[in-house]
């Protein structure tokens, strides 16, 4: 098996996912949000010192194939329970951020017996507010000068600069958006049935947010939290929606501290 | 060949102080700038231009457009509705109710059967896209958009054909188990129109052989759409076409002399200069809008140093998206706009002459969609022109003779 942070390809019953794989250790499979991450993320390597990491590309993001009858996020959370059901693991740490958040917290409510704890980074994903408030800043309606303004802590030094990106990378941001426009346009990123559901989550759960989160503020975050029972909350300093690229290093540790303690 | 007037009464009177600062004339815009006093003069004075048409023998159209000063026509079958029951001859043409935008075809197909049964029969039905700014007024998936937009139409043409009790429909994005409408349409079968300028689509409208109208593209735009629809039905194995199957909108305005038709004409403008702004989420950043190789270069703010700019021209279909091709047009003067096609202004005879030669260059259609008021054009100017064209240019236009194309 690779371990090198390489991209390989998986295929999970009749779809390549492109897969970062990386380290040695304790599976931790993680759910990326709005986009991938590359496989040289800080993130992904500082997490793959004390585990190994699986990081797909769900279907239609990056180089993942997305078949034209898979877009919803029904979809999603099959393609995952059956590439988890895969593992050789008895048991593996689910770590889901922003929209693979969401995906995490419906797999590990549907479900839990093959997951030994779940790590939520600024999940998306339930309904909170009263009908006229919207939780999540919606990312495709509003100018993306809001959307980056409201995404990062600090804009300037960690928001992408779409000039300097290459042109395959622009290709992947466009094609990721496009897939999360698919899975999360309506309900606009939320599934009305979960929150009644979250409930059943019987894991060690740790909910990490950004405290300068704009999209889903920690307030969002404090009462998804409590809608897991025994989940633990915690805010990550100067980061936004992103801390897994705006505070690599914090949210790994946190993460790998949480992951290596005693089960309680 | 057929004329057609449409107006799509847009509402011009917002500061411009307002429309500067706006990202955004469209979708996003408060409506507390509409005023429903000045909205019920422009309707009126819209509903006596069409009137007025049926009186010349002009047909009539009416489009949909949502949420901004383009168009106060979010509710096209309200105004066909109208039209059935107060003209008396021409025929009504609904480009259309933006059937990817609405969750019910079935109830489409009520609206659009009741209002060919109080016309006795005038009824034409028209199929546009949407795209842009209406995917978040109407707050549906850009994505899947087409996908709907056919199933939608298929599901609506056979609630309008199936004469035998209740069908069951259960598609990819519309089930409904129990479709039987009453009144069924007067005619049997409802002639469809599509407008669109990407071939992809334009095939598919050729191997139903719907009318395809295409709106302001030029020359070039509408040979080579026309083109695919063609092509598109050799290959099927289908009868060619005649120019009855093909139409073109363009902005008209005519005159007593050269000098009305194109002072009043370049009131037109209008909708090209203004109405168009849209904020780059409702446009070039819009998930869908384009391949993700082409949409991903509309993030950058400058160009690529020694390369061309971000330029979304569909390299996929091989035109401009719709937003493109307006983009283009910004800006535009009169002589411009002439030169491009998009425009045919001037005295009786040369707004003829402008015509037939696009017609010749283009290799035939059979019907001009003809947008013949917007922006600051006033009622009066409308209804001469009106009564110019009507008089003096559509006599010569029906002397056309249909052709295979």
């Amino acid at each position: 098996m690779k371990v090198d942070g390489s991209i390989a390809a998986v295929r999970v019953r009749d779809i390549d996912l492109e897969v970062v794989r990386r380290g040695t250790g304790r599976t931790i499979l993680f759910l990326h949000g709005f986009h991938t991450l590359e496989p040289e993320a800080p993130f992904l390597e500082l997490l793959s010192r004390k585990a190994f990491v699986l990081a797909p590309s769900h279907p239609g993001f990056g180089a993942s194939a997305r078949p034209d009858d898979f877009e919803t996020v029904y979809d999603l959370v099959h393609l995952y329970r059956e590439l988890i059901d895969s593992l050789p693991d008895d048991k593996i740490t689910l770590v889901g951020a922003s929209f693979g958040g969401w995906l995490a917290a419906e797999i590990a409510a549907s479900c839990p017996h093959r997951l030994e704890r779940l790590v939520l980074i600024s999940p998306l994903g339930i309904k909170l507010s009263d009908r006229e408030t919207p939780d999540i800043l919606d990312v495709f309606n509003n100018h993306p000068d809001v959307v980056r303004r409201l995404s990062w802590h600090d804009p300037e030094r960690s928001a992408p600069d779409f000039d300097a990106l290459s042109d395959e990378a622009l290709t992947r941001h466009a094609r990721n958006r496009d897939a999360l426009c698919l899975y999360g346009w309506e309900p606009y990123m939320y599934n009305p049935r979960l929150k009644r559901w979250l409930g059943r989550i019987a894991l060690p759960t740790l909910v990490l947010w950004g405290a300068s989160d704009g999209v889903v503020t920690p307030a969002y975050g404090r009462a998804y939290a409590a809608h897991i029972p025994g989940a633990r909350f915690e805010l990550i300093d100067r980061a936004g929606h992103h801390p897994e690229i705006e505070q690599p290093d914090a949210l790994a540790d946190r993460i790998l501290d949480f992951v290596t303690s005693e089960m309680p | 060949m057929e004329a057609w007037w449409m107006c799509e009464v847009p509402y011009p009177h917002v500061p411009k102080a307002v429309l500067d600062e706006a990202d955004s004339v469209r979708a996003s815009l408060p409506n507390r700038y509409c005023d429903p006093r000045i909205a019920a003069d422009l309707f009126e004075e819209a509903i006596d231009e069409y009137l007025l048409c049926d009186e010349m023998g002009l047909n009539v159209c009416a489009t949909e457009h949502h949420a901004g000063i383009n168009s106060l026509l979010g509710a096209n079958p309200m105004l066909v509705g109208i039209l059935a029951r107060q003209t008396r001859k021409a025929r009504i043409l609904s480009l259309g109710t933006l059937v990817s935008l609405r969750r019910e075809p079935v109830r489409v197909a009520e609206e659009y059967a009741t209002a060919d049964v109080i016309s006795r029969g005038r009824l034409e039905l028209g199929f546009v896209k949407s795209g842009g700014t209406e995917m978040a007024s109407a707050n549906v998936n850009p994505i899947n958009n087409i996908e709907r937009y056919w199933e939608a139409i298929d599901l609506i043409a056979k609630a309008l054909s199936h004469q035998d009790g209740p069908f069951s429909w259960e598609g990819k994005h519309f089930t409904h188990r129990h479709v039987n409408i009453w009144p069924r349409p007067w005619q049997k079968q409802l002639r469809m129109w599509a407008a669109t300028g990407d071939p992809h689509t334009a095939a598919e409208v050729g191997r139903r052989g719907m009318v395809h109208t295409l709106v302001l593209r030029g020359p070039e735009g509408t040979r080579r759409a026309y083109a695919a629809y063609r092509n598109a039905r050799a290959e099927a194995g289908l009868p060619p076409a005649s120019s009855e199957s093909f139409a073109y909108s363009a902005f008209v305005c005519v005159g007593d002399t050269e000098e009305e038709g194109r002072r009043v004409g370049e009131k037109l403008l209008w909708f090209l200069n203004t109405s168009l702004k849209s904020a780059p989420q409702y446009a070039r950043l819009l998930p869908g809008t384009a391949p993700p190789h082409v949409a991903g270069q509309a993030w950058r703010t400058r160009p690529k140093p020694a390369a061309v700019g971000p330029d979304l021209v569909n390299a996929e279909k091989g035109v401009a998206t719709a937003s493109a091709n307006a983009r283009k047009l910004v800006s535009i003067t009169v002589e411009e706009a002439m030169a491009q096609g998009i425009l045919f202004a001037g005295n009786p005879d040369n707004v003829f002459a402008q015509i037939k030669q696009f017609h010749d260059d283009v290799g035939g259609f059979g019907h001009l969609t003809m947008i013949g008021r917007t922006g600051f054009m006033t009622h009066a100017e409308s209804e001469k022109s009106i009564r110019l064209f009507g008089r003096e240019v559509l006599p010569r236009l029906k002397e056309i003779e249909r052709v295979t194309v």
